[in-house]
């Protein structure tokens, strides 16, 4: 059985009138990866590679090599299937008899590696129509309650209508997580997140082909480690009082506010999915009617709950006071990912302002961006801005937009914006 | 601001009381006991109720001689039947924890209070230690308040009384120096140490006054180095920043004779009922305030000025070397009221004629439970809320001469959960020499 501990970082101390109530909730899991090893977690893998005309001989044959080492990665007695998508979804793997998922043994590994060989670059884009054919090989063991998938795409969502990949997204919503690659520079990192953020997964870049064997290695064998199935946040405030917001803030961003679904009138619960032997850290805002000067009271309980049982709970709490020195200082956890959660937001804005051609709002933006990573200290995104922009004046924000920007550096510095340093204790 | 909670396995049944909690419960419903400390909460620590019902057995036998084993005087007269405290096991509320999940939120009126705080309103749970009373007899009560403004309640308060009334008394208030370190917890443990010491009958020195006040006014001095010891074995490290330190004031009663002793600025009075009688402090501030009044000043001038609150002496780890506290008796012949208090009252009120007419009509207010001690020393302690309440407030009675029933429902919160339920409130029938009042 795994282990969950819980900290909270936070400050208290409210002003006089004070309603919002700020707390990083750190969450950590042990123990996890003895669950998935001793057998008691029954699990499911379903690679998706994209095998669309746009792959080309030689992303096909990376393709190929890549889903061969993520078999191999694969632990022995996971259920597993692998998908070939282009415009329809094609089980490739198992191919003949009932197509259902199997167990992975020496047999069925070598039988998927050979299926995976008969790879072709043929036909369009259309991914809603994976995700369909996914759940649809993932009910064929419905006993099977962890589900995970990797999902490879070169190309924009080109097959389909946006609503049909929509309802392909919501269906396959709370049924399994699912992380998602792109390869090269012609897929849309926006469809991408749409995806990887419905099904609790995570977005990046893979440049080039050759790297895609090591991103689906480094893939497996993460979600191999998960050893807890389904893990809720559950965030309780107190009557009259409004959570303003949760979010997941390491060791990615994602905003998982919308994801709420009510418990019982004050408290709603958050999917978190499935967990390897790891620790999140989620910034919790809460709005509460102000009290006068001198009271405590409690603003939320975070509590960690797995097949309904509480596994921790963690108290933020909060304080009304009329000494400055108290009620000014904030948090330094709450502080830098704040300042992250912002840093991204202008990344992405200032980004999508450049797309659409508003030179003034990307110059804004990116150049707040910049402004941030700095004062933060934060030099892997300021070199990552640097290839967008010029800077002229870091400290005040100002930049100039480089001209015949690589796009492959444009979606570096997007895919990364999400992700999220710890702030040290 | 960081707080850890340790992880657990979940399990079906509750530790602490074997109940059978719920999925996805975080607290036994039955007991409130929270799985995630394993701790068990007071309402689950069975002993509770038991230990109060052994008070009554525990201490009665011990009151009965005055001398150690064996030299045993026919002189010493000191026996003054079961006494009861006013709170049993002491020792083990020091540090007051949760108050029990049955409690309802005084806040919201629906939630109940789960790790300490409302489980509706999310408001904090009471902590027993900001407001006690203690009643242990019907004529001496008294009531420890945090106040409006202060964080902790650094006051502590310990009283004790024998059945019959003028008998034997103690009432003890110690008030914790704000700004040093665990005050709160200094105070409470002087107040229970001194009221320890002044427990001790002494011998009735052949009914002598003079010889007998002089044995009082020793174990008042014994009481104080006592308390001195508790507040030091809080934090014993002579060198620290701001080791916790207390005033005393007490008073003990024997044979309706009074002998207050006091160091520091917290306060005794003598209020007679009688209009003719004159009221008077007994005790004498160690404070600058108190300084300048005999230098001159008048008292109101000098107890509102800047240093008014300053000290002179105090006890702690770095108190003055003389610790002797002034005393003064009192012949408790006419009805009158014996105060006991810290400044948290007498900031408001602090002439003796004006405490008089504050208590008078108070009292009168009050209707049919004015003469209650505990009753009326809660009125008080609501005076001085109502006034500001910038400091904690204790405020001890010793009535002499008829009093007045409680009402049915407890005026006060309950009091410090060791203590409940309290046995002095059910204990006519146990009394060995019969209801002395009315």
């Amino acid at each position: 059985m795994a282990q969950f501990t819980s900290e909270v970082f936070q400050n208290e101390f409210l002003a006089d009138g004070g309603t919002d109530v700020h707390a990083i909730v750190r969450v950590t899991c042990a123990g996890a990866g003895q669950t998935r090893l001793g057998g008691e977690v029954d699990a499911a893998e379903i690679l998706i590679v994209d095998t669309s005309g746009s792959m080309g001989p030689n992303g096909i044959l990376q393709g190929r090599y890549a889903a061969t080492v993520a078999l191999n990665e694969i632990t022995d007695g996971t259920w597993f299937a692998v998908i070939a998508g282009n415009h329809v979804g094609t089980l490739v793997y198992p191919a003949y008899g009932p197509q259902q998922m199997v167990r992975m043994d020496a047999r069925t590994r070598q039988e998927a590696v050979n299926s995976v060989q008969m790879f072709r670059a043929d036909g369009g884009t259309a991914m809603g129509t994976w995700l369909t054919k996914a759940k649809e090989v993932f009910l064929t063991v419905p006993q099977v309650v962890q589900r995970h998938a990797i999902l490879l795409t070169d190309g924009t969502n080109e097959h389909e209508t946006r609503d049909q990949l929509t309802w392909a997204i919501q269906s396959a919503t709370g049924f399994f997580q699912c992380d998602v690659r792109g390869l090269g520079d012609r897929w849309q990192i926006e469809e991408a997140r749409r995806i990887a953020s419905a099904l609790l997964g995570t977005v990046d870049l893979i440049p080039s082909p050759d790297r895609m064997a090591a991103e689906f290695q480094r893939l497996i064998k993460a979600s191999m480690a998960r050893g807890v199935a389904s893990v809720d946040l559950r965030v309780w405030a107190p009557q009259g009082a409004q959570v303003l917001f949760v979010k997941q803030v390491a060791p990615d961003l994602e905003d998982i506010t919308t994801k709420r679904s009510q418990v019982n009138p004050l408290t709603a619960a958050f999917p978190t999915g499935a967990w390897a032997d790891e620790t999140r850290d989620y910034h919790v805002a809460v709005r509460l009617p102000a009290k006068s000067i001198g009271q405590e009271q409690l603003a939320s309980r975070v509590q960690v709950v797995v097949d309904d049982q509480v596994q921790v709970q963690a108290l933020v709490k909060a304080t009304w006071s009329n000494d400055d020195a108290l009620t000014t200082r904030i948090n330094d956890q709450v502080a830098r990912y704040t300042g992250q959660a912002e840093l991204a937001a202008a990344i992405q804005d200032g980004l999508a302002a450049k797309a659409a051609g508003d030179d003034d709002g990307a110059t804004r933006k990116l150049g707040r961006a910049v402004q941030i990573a700095a004062s933060s200290g934060d030099e892997e995104m300021t070199s990552r801005l640097k290839k967008v922009v010029d800077i002229d004046n870091a400290e005040a924000g100002t930049v100039r937009l480089k001209k015949g920007v690589e796009r492959l550096d444009e979606m570096a510095l997007d895919t990364a914006s999400t992700k999220t340093r710890r702030v040290k204790k | 601001m960081s707080t850890h909670t340790e992880g657990v396995r979940t399990m079906a049944h509750c530790p602490a009381c074997g109940a059978e909690r719920a999925p996805d419960a975080a607290f036994c419903e039955q007991c409130g006991h929270d799985f995630a400390s394993g701790v068990p909460t007071p309402a689950a620590a069975g002993p509770v109720s038991t230990r109060a019902g052994e008070t009554q057995t525990r201490h009665a036998p011990v009151r009965a001689q005055t001398a150690i084993d064996g030299e045993e005087s026919p002189l010493d007269v000191g026996w003054t039947g079961p006494l009861v405290r006013g709170d049993a096991g002491a020792a083990a509320a020091l540090d007051p924890t949760l108050p029990s999940a049955a409690d309802r939120c005084l806040q919201c009126g629906t939630g109940a209070f789960l790790d300490g705080y409302c489980d509706t309103c999310g408001a904090k749970a009471p902590n027993p230690r900001d407001h006690f009373a203690e009643s242990p007899a019907e004529w001496i009560g008294g009531v420890c308040d945090i106040g409006r403004r202060h964080v902790h309640n650094e006051d502590g308060m310990a009283l004790l009384g024998s059945v019959r009334p003028l008998q034997q008394g103690v009432l003890v208030v110690c008030d914790g120096v704000s700004n040093t370190t665990d005050s709160h917890i200094a105070s409470l443990a002087a107040a229970r140490a001194a009221r320890d010491v002044l427990d001790d009958p002494v011998p009735h020195a052949m009914g002598l006054p003079d010889l007998l006040v002089a044995a009082l006014e020793k174990r008042l001095a014994e009481a104080v180095v006592a308390a001195r010891h508790a507040v030091i074995a809080i934090h014993p490290d002579p060198d620290a920043p701001t080791p916790p330190s207390c005033t005393f004031v007490a008073a003990i009663i024997e044979d309706g004779l009074a002998v207050v002793g006091n160091v520091g600025d917290s306060r005794a009075y003598w209020l007679p009922d009688a209009p003719e009688s004159t009221p008077r402090q007994l005790s004498q501030d160690d404070s600058f305030a108190a300084e300048q009044i005999r230098e001159g000043m008048p008292r109101k001038q000098a107890e509102t000025g800047p240093q008014a609150h300053a000290i002179t002496r105090w006890l702690g780890v770095d108190s003055p070397e003389d610790l002797t506290p002034h005393t003064q008796s009192v012949r408790l012949a006419e009805e009158g009221w014996l105060l006991i208090c810290s400044d948290g009252l007498w900031n408001y009120c602090s002439d003796a004629d004006d405490l008089r007419t504050l208590v008078a009509s108070t009292v009168t207010a009050l209707g049919p439970h004015g003469r209650h001690p505990t009753t009326l020393a809660g009125a008080l302690v609501d005076f001085a809320n109502a006034a500001g309440g910038v400091d904690n407030i204790t405020a001890t009675l010793a009535r002499v001469g008829p009093t007045d029933p409680p009402p049915t429902a407890p005026p006060q919160a309950p009091a410090l959960p060791s203590q409940s339920p309290m046995p002095q409130q059910s204990d006519g029938e146990e009394r060995p020499d019969g209801p002395v009042h009315e």
